[in-house]
């Protein structure tokens, strides 16, 4: 025990922020950051996607699934790979593992995101697009008028969820030498050597904790969107609810 | 009808609360061997209730039930060989949807008889029979209508051999064209004798079949009578009430 | 960098063996964390199920830790943290004995157990509570109740998760090279690393990937069409 303290002390503001201000940025700072990259920069392409899942355009429908079959059936740690050999590549010139990692993050994140989108515009009562429709409005403008916001509304607690699993997606970015909390604490336990289990330990704590938190978040938002949306509703929050979408993405 | 033979059930003081709120006050009341005895009264009465402390279903606060002599909520009873003496009906019939309707009937039999499982189809075959639905055998709960499903569970409660047959409202759940078909399937039951104790909103039956009616109202048990003086000149206010508003409808 | 594309090059010297090797190993941990996590799975998901307030504890504890902790950390403390608690004679017998493989697939067995068990929760408290009274109105014991009515339809409506966890296992092997274990990951990059044909050799690893995992898929799909239950 007292040597996990120690360790807090010594080590503390490094798994925290890295060596800013005297260095680069680092440890749980960067993780924070590049799951809140990755979740927002892939949403709006997530909520593409799923339209476009949706059409009745094959052109439009097969990229989709597509994408959504290969984000699911390779393991992240390929993705990374892939992004990390491709996007210098494609623009000319290296990339830093930050913004490799924030690459494949939205890209793997947009398929999942695209699949939750998905069920909750199909779990949206038909009457709703309908009366729409009956009114006059357009395709895009009964999307963007009445089924997206109701249906975002909704999604908001598999939203929270998602974003748990990116933050323990970010774990993988150790291996193209993203400086994020993982890293950091391998870095702590190579200049250690002798206390690998209080290490690792600390690290375990600060994704539970980061990551419970969260959880609870959804799950306490779950009930009252739930509880205010009674009746007709219940079904579009079973269907996308953090209990039935699945934080193991990456795990 | 003279039912000169010790009860088959008995009530004595039976009272249950759900918390604050008593549900069941003091019931005291006998089921004899071969009677029908038929428990009605508006929602909320407490019937389904007292039928389910029969078996267990539900637990009661005091005093004592006694099946055939022994006290049923005593804590020495082997509750499971005890219920598979005591056929239960329910209001939604709750088959098994993962067992055909054959399996459904066995189940019993074959796990807690240990009977075998060429005996049990046979029987199952029989009882299927009775209840008019033979053809059905292999077939699934939920490829049948609610009549069929509800005539099979009758099935289900009569494969044991039980000496008394509860019925928890068992064509409320139904859709009108499908209560006849059920109602057959009991009367018939009634007719060759089984002891048999339902609540039912179902006046008709009551007056074919019942030997008495018992009127719950709140909880308590308010008039006990022979359908024939119960239906034309009821005692009691509340069965007097409760009768004129199923008249008006 | 040499634009075309040779997939020969993989076929020689050692590459085959260590690509298959790869595979096989793959297979192994995802064998032996699947068989894990199911059996695990399933006693805690009984555990949380009984009345013994000790037992749900437990088991929502060990649920949370597993699924809020990244499976790459959960590797790296067994592998690296839990060895350097035991006394040394332990840990020398571990390391002389391919502990990288058995604490990789304890790791993800003991991670997707978590899943596993949420899983089959979820489908148990969508039977209700009418099915159980049934069959203990029957005379069913407890036990007979829940082994013939209960788990036999919670099996059913869980399917689709547990085949969706067990896709995600699958993945996961991938982690164990983190720590050393030679399975497909590793040997893609060993492979990429000696022969400079980045591209041929993860477009190889990508398709067996892809393709296993749609197997996985389509035995999920096919199962739950056979067991589905039989309604107009």
């Amino acid at each position: 025990m007292d040597s996990i303290l120690l360790i807090l002390r010594d080590y503390g503001t490094l798994l925290l922020v890295g060596q800013y201000p005297n260095g680069p940025l680092g440890g749980l700072a960067v993780t924070l950051l590049l799951s809140l990259l990755g979740l927002t920069l892939a949403f709006p392409i997530g909520v593409v996607m799923a339209l476009a899942r949706l059409s009745p355009f094959r052109w439009l429908r097969w990229p989709a699934i597509a994408l959504v079959y290969v984000a699911r059936g390779v393991p992240l740690l390929m993705f990374i790979f892939w992004v990390y050999f491709f996007v210098p590549l494609l623009i000319g010139r290296t990339v830093t593992g930050f913004t490799t990692m924030v690459v494949t993050l939205v890209i793997y994140q947009a398929a999942y995101l695209s699949e939750i989108v998905r069920s909750g515009i199909e779990g949206m009562p038909k009457g709703q697009a309908e009366a729409a429709r009956a009114l006059g409005l357009s395709y895009i403008q009964t999307m963007r008028r009445v089924i997206l916001p109701q249906a975002l509304y909704n999604m908001i607690p598999a939203l929270v969820s998602q974003f748990v699993s990116t933050i323990k997606e970010t774990s993988l970015g150790y291996v193209i030498s993203v400086n994020e909390v993982t890293f950091a604490a391998m870095q702590i336990n190579s200049s250690l050597m002798t206390q690998p289990f209080q290490v690792y330990f600390i690290l375990a704590a600060i994704y539970f904790c980061l990551c419970f938190s969260l959880t609870q978040l959804a799950r306490f938002l779950e009930g009252r969107i739930t509880s205010r949306r009674e009746g007709s509703r219940q079904s579009v929050v079973a269907v996308v609810s953090p209990s039935t979408t699945t934080t193991a993405t990456a795990a | 009808m003279n039912f000169s033979k010790k009860p088959l059930i008995t009530f004595r003081d039976v009272s249950k609360w759900y918390g604050e709120y008593r549900a069941l006050s003091s019931i005291s009341a006998d089921v004899h061997k071969g009677e029908v005895v038929v428990v009605c009264g508006p929602s909320g009465s407490g019937k389904s209730t007292l039928i389910r402390t029969v078996n267990r279903l539900e637990e009661i606060q005091s005093g004592a039930i006694h099946f055939d002599g022994k006290d049923v909520h005593a804590s020495s009873v082997d509750i499971n060989k005890f219920r598979s003496q005591v056929g239960f009906v329910f209001q939604s019939f709750n088959l098994f949807p993962h067992l055909s309707v054959a399996q459904n009937i066995m189940l019993g039999p074959v796990n807690v008889r240990k009977q075998r499982r060429a005996e049990a189809r046979t029987r199952a075959l029989e009882l299927l029979d009775r209840v008019g639905l033979a053809s059905k055998v292999d077939a699934f709960p939920g490829q049948l209508s609610g009549g069929q499903q509800q005539r099979v569970a009758i099935a289900r409660a009569l494969a044991m051999d039980p000496p008394v047959m509860l019925f928890d409202e068992p064509t409320s759940a139904l859709d009108p064209e499908m209560v006849g078909e059920v109602l057959q399937v009991m009367k018939s039951l009634a007719r060759d004798g089984m002891t048999m104790m339902c609540v039912t909103h179902e006046m008709n039956f009551a007056r074919e079949v019942a030997n008495r009616v018992w009127f719950m109202d709140q909880g308590s048990l308010v008039e006990v009578g022979v359908p024939d003086e119960f239906f034309s000149k009821p005692t009691s206010e509340r069965a007097r009430k409760f009768l004129s508003d199923l008249r008006t409808h | 960098m040499d634009h075309r594309l040779d997939f020969s090059v993989l076929l020689r010297g050692d590459y085959p063996k260590w690509i298959l090797d790869g595979v096989i190993t793959m297979f192994e941990l995802t064998l032996a964390a699947w068989l894990l996590a199911m059996a695990l799975g399933t006693m805690l998901a009984v555990a949380r199920m009984s009345n013994v307030r000790i037992a749900k504890i437990a088991v929502a504890i060990y649920v949370e830790y597993h699924q809020n902790v990244p499976m790459l950390v959960q590797v790296f403390l067994w592998y690296f943290g839990i060895p350097a608690l035991l006394p040394l004679p332990w840990q020398q017998w571990i390391n002389a004995h391919n502990s990288a493989f058995v604490l990789a697939f304890i790791a993800a067995g003991l991670c997707m157990a978590a899943y596993v068990s949420e899983g089959l929760r979820g489908g148990i408290r969508s039977i209700p509570k009418s099915q159980l009274e049934a069959a203990r109105a029957i005379g069913l014991s407890y036990l007979q109740a829940a082994r013939l009515v209960v788990v036999p339809q919670a099996l059913r409506i869980a399917l689709p998760t547990l085949v969706s966890y067990t896709v995600l296992l699958f993945k996961n092997t991938s982690l164990a090279m983190a720590i050393g274990v030679a399975e497909l990951t590793y040997a893609t990059r060993e492979i990429e690393s000696q022969s400079f044909r980045t591209v041929e050799i993860y477009l190889l690893s990508t398709v067996i990937y892809l393709g296993f995992s749609m197997v996985i898929m389509k035995a999920g799909t096919f199962l739950e069409g056979r067991y589905r239950i039989r309604a107009r």
